[in-house]
């Protein structure tokens, strides 16, 4: 049955056909759940009794950290499948994931200069977080660079579907190596998120920014994909019948 | 069968480095790229001998990263180009073995005489010589990893701009800059730094199969 669906959902029409169908109840519910999640945490969340209203762009900055690198995962997880199986739904999904993942991590980039000038005194410090954000956005760069330099899309998926692979077994040696360079070069100034202490009054809305940034995102990927399928199955009957247009 | 794995690959090798000591420029190109990069430090920086050795390892790693990825775009261009590709992809040969003879060949014309001017560089910037085997040592294995990622990134932008894969190549070397640069940096302090070179065998033990095998995947999407 699972096996069935999923066999089916790699056909681009039949994926075309029902996220037609489903495209509303995730956009409503994505709307939803992130309106409430942001309204809650921007407007009704108590204000932190050291930083004052400062804290709330935490709402954004911590869900889109996550995100971009989740979304680094999710890419990986295709591209594997484009390798091994040479699914071609996986690699239209891993094209239309990156532009989302690299926007992520460039806003958990600039909200947390944001956030940093305020409380620390300065846009950006050399933290073992910071940095390793930092990398992880160039490696997005090279993947959409890597993509948009090779003309067959096909083979381009194919190309960034290995490079993920790459980046999916890097990035935690990038982690821990960043780590270790910080302790060697100088200690640990600042720790932010060190936040079992934030009550659960704080925590709640983050939860809810949480879920409704992945929603978001999932209804973003799908819109993505949806056009990226239409553009490469364009002289296909299925897509000239859908847009009514005779052949 | 061992044999003729081990035989082909010896021809591959000795093939490619005849060609390599035909043009003296292959191998001599990245010593003096090397070179000149580490020369630019004391000159935009300042003479001053303190300074110098405190920022050794992480211009002389600069450097190596930067020349070992100059030759990176010729790994496997030429044999493209001409069709030798072709002939070995056709032959039954395991693909494997190209391209960890192509890596082999890399590292013989770039990582070795990185190798070998390092110790210039370093007399240069005043590292102290204690420092000399643990920087040839972070070298020897991070140049090789290079190598390995150099291939990777030449074969995903086989005959694409030369730009292009260093770009694709360079985030994915931090580890290396990191645990490389660290080595020294430790060995200036007494401080103990086997447990980097460690993990830098431990990237490279890892990456002969594991990037070998993805640049075997990445050569082949040209020929579909």
């Amino acid at each position: 049955m699972i096996k069935k669906w999923l066999i089916e959902m790699g056909s681009p029409p039949l994926f075309y056909k029902w996220s037609t169908k489903t495209l509303p109840w995730l956009f409503i519910s994505a709307i939803l759940i992130l309106g409430i999640g942001l309204s809650w945490g921007l407007l009704f969340a108590p204000t932190d009794y050291k930083q004052g209203d400062v804290y709330r762009i935490l709402y954004i900055h911590v869900p889109s950290a996550i995100l971009g690198q989740s979304i680094f995962m999710f890419m990986a997880f295709c591209g594997f499948i484009n390798v091994i199986w040479r699914a071609k739904i996986s690699g239209m999904m891993l094209k239309s994931a990156a532009p989302i993942g690299v926007s992520f991590t460039l806003l958990a980039l600039v909200t947390g200069s944001i956030w940093g000038k305020p409380t620390w005194g300065t846009w950006w410090v050399w933290d073992a977080r910071l940095t390793s954000t930092l990398i992880l956005f160039f490696i997005y760069a090279a993947l959409i660079g890597l993509h948009s330099t090779i003309e067959d899309k096909t083979k381009a998926d194919r190309a960034v579907s290995i490079l993920s692979i790459v980046g999916l077994a890097i990035i935690p040696v990038i982690k821990k190596s960043v780590d270790w360079w910080q302790t060697l070069h100088q200690p640990s100034t600042f720790t932010i998120t060190s936040s079992p202490s934030m009550s659960p009054d704080m925590y709640q809305p983050l939860l809810l920014c949480l879920v409704g940034f992945y929603l978001f995102f999932a209804l973003l990927l799908t819109l993505n994909l949806r056009n990226e399928i239409l553009e490469r199955e364009r002289t296909r009957n299925w897509v000239k019948q859908l847009l009514g247009v005779s052949s | 069968m061992h044999s003729s794995i081990f035989d082909s690959l010896s021809i591959i090798l000795k093939r490619d480095l005849m060609i390599a000591f035909r043009r003296s420029s292959t191998y001599i190109t990245p010593l003096i790229f090397f070179l000149i990069v580490v020369t630019f430090f004391p000159l935009a920086l300042g003479p001053q001998e303190s300074l110098l050795s405190s920022l050794a390892p992480g211009v002389i790693w600069i450097a190596a990263l930067l020349a070992s990825l100059l030759a990176v775009e010729t790994i496997f261009s030429e044999d493209f180009r001409d069709g030798t590709l072709d002939d070995f992809f056709i032959s039954l040969e395991p693909s494997f073995i190209l391209v960890f003879a192509k890596v082999t060949i890399h590292w013989l014309i770039t990582g070795l005489p990185i190798l070998a001017a390092s110790s210039i560089a370093a007399i240069i910037l005043y590292l102290p010589l204690d420092s000399f085997i643990p920087m040839l040592l972070s070298l020897l294995l991070g140049t090789s990893f290079m190598s390995l990622l150099g291939a990777l990134g030449a074969a995903l932008a086989l005959g694409k701009s030369a730009i292009l894969s260093a770009i694709i190549v360079l985030p994915f070397s931090v580890p290396t800059l990191l645990m490389g640069t660290s080595v020294i940096t430790s060995s200036l302090n007494n401080q103990d730094f086997s447990g980097f070179l460690m993990i830098m065998g431990a990237m490279l033990a890892l990456g002969i199969p594991g990037l070998c095998l993805l640049t075997v995947e990445a050569l082949l999407l040209n020929y579909e």
